[in-house]
This record gives structure tokens, C-alpha cells and sequence, in this order.
């Protein structure tokens, strides 16, 4: 296989992989976003959020792979690029890197989001003790 | 005898990160299994939600998981050539190491603080 050939071929499958890895992460946090979620915001609103969450652990895995450029951001050209073959080896390894650090960042984020959740439920409850039964 | 031929057909950067990634994943289920359970109960105390503590123990697993493969990937053991000697290799994973172990505190770091809001958040509520 040339290095041209296996540049093409590995774009694409980092690129799958990147995306699968972010849809792998949504859905080992999907059953438990979508309870609080629920739980917090209702039906409707949870739905929203659940949607949310998929498009940004997908968005950030690909964010990540797309965050490494092969050409160094137009410091070396395509021939210097498909001419060595650890290069672009390293670069596969660099796009699977920069896709696991931005799922790590989105991930993060949803547990602020959680946490906002959490707090706004714990205060209903509150408001819920504190206020007398209206019959 | 098959393994051994195995390996030799491998480049010395390859077994250097296959190394690595097997460390790695020790260390990983290693630190998971020493904090899981305390962070379980203190998940529990703290939301009182279970699909909550369910979410925060799957989020940390998923961090620490894609933390270790990203350091793992991120460290080139470029600098090993072929014919290395064994402690090239030794540095090498040791080098790989380095960054995993890096990482994997500044994500506990993050998670630590995490939870920390969460319960001063929580517990001025009760």
C-alpha cells in the first residue's frame, strides 16, 4: 500500500473512529442524563437536552480530530506529507488524541450541566418543604 | 517460538506502545478501583439521585479511560530505533508513563473540584 493510499484510508477511519467514539461516549451517559434531566427539567425540556448532549459529545470528537492538521497549518506540502509513512502514523495517533481530550472537556461540561440540574431540583424540594399546602 | 517472531517483526515503536497502552490500562483500573467505591457513597450521600451518582461514576470511568488512551497516543516513542536495547525500551514506556500519570491527576484535580462545588452546591439546600 503506498502512503498516498494509506493517507486516504486512515483519514477516513480516524475520522469513524473519532465520531464512533463520541457516540459511544453519549451513550454510556444517556440513561442517566436523560433521569435528570427528566427528573429537572420535564418531558419536553429533557428531550431537548438529551439531543443537545448527542450533538456535543459527537461534535466535540470531531472537533478533536479535526483540531490536528497534516500539513502543519501550511508549513510543509503534500509531498513532504505522503513521504513519510510514521508521519502519518504519528498524525492518526495525534487525531485519535485530540478527539479523546475534546470528549473529555464536553463530558466535564455535561457534569456542570448535571450539577445546574441537581441544584435546581434541591431547591424545588426546598421551596416544596418550606411552602404550606394551599387546599 | 510464534510470539517471538511476532514481536520481532514489530518496529520497536510499536511494541513501545503497545507496552504503554497495557500499563496504561492498569493504571487506570487501578485508580478506579481504589476510588469507586468512596466516591460511590459520597455520590449517594451528596445527590441523593441514583441516575446522578450512576452519571458522575460513568463520566469518571469514561475520563480516565480516554485520558490514559490520549496520553498513550500523544507520547511518540519516536526517539527508539531499530535494534534498541532493552532500557530504551524501559525509557520509552517510562517517558509514555510520565504523561499518563500527568494527565490522570489533573482529571482527578478537575473531578475533585467537581465535586467539591457539588457538594458546598447540595448541601446548602438540605
Amino acid at each position: 500500500m503506498s502512503n498516498e493510499h494509506y493517507l486516504i484510508g486512515s483519514y477516513f477511519l480516524f475520522a469513524f473512529i473519532s465520531l464512533c467514539l463520541g457516540v459511544v461516549v453519549y451513550r454510556v451517559l444517556r440513561m442517566p442524563f436523560a433521569a435528570i434531566a427528566e427528573a429537572a427539567a420535564g418531558k419536553l425540556r429533557s428531550t431537548l437536552l438529551k439531543r443537545a448532549l448527542a450533538v456535543f459529545m459527537t461534535l466535540a470528537a470531531v472537533l478533536g480530530f479535526l483540531s490536528i492538521s497534516y500539513t502543519q497549518k501550511g508549513c510543509i506540502n503534500y509531498e513532504q506529507v505522503v513521504k513519510d509513512r510514521s508521519y502519518l502514523v504519528k498524525v492518526n495517533q495525534r487525531q485519535l488524541q485530540g478527539a479523546a481530550n475534546w470528549v473529555v472537556y464536553a463530558v466535564f461540561a455535561w457534569a456542570v450541566v448535571v450539577l445546574l440540574c441537581l441544584v435546581v431540583l434541591r431547591s424545588r424540594e426546598a421551596d416544596r418543604q418550606t411552602k404550606p399546602e394551599i387546599h | 517460538m510464534r510470539r517471538s517472531k511476532w514481536a520481532a517483526d514489530m518496529s520497536p515503536h510499536g511494541i513501545a506502545f503497545l507496552v504503554s497502552l497495557v500499563v496504561a490500562i492498569l493504571v487506570v483500573v487501578m485508580v478506579d478501583r481504589l476510588l469507586r467505591p468512596a466516591l460511590r457513597g459520597l455520590l449517594q450521600e451528596v445527590t441523593g439521585l441514583p441516575p446522578a451518582t450512576d452519571f458522575y461514576l460513568r463520566a469518571f470511568a469514561i475520563v480516565l479511560v480516554l485520558v490514559a488512551l490520549a496520553a498513550v497516543m500523544g507520547s511518540g516513542h519516536s526517539d527508539l530505533k531499530d535494534g534498541a536495547r532493552f532500557m530504551e525500551y524501559v525509557w520509552a514506556v517510562a517517558s509514555g508513563l510520565q504523561d499518563v500519570c500527568q494527565n490522570l491527576l489533573i482529571v482527578l484535580l478537575v473531578y475533585v473540584a467537581l465535586v467539591t462545588v457539588l457538594m458546598a452546591a447540595l448541601r446548602r439546600k438540605l
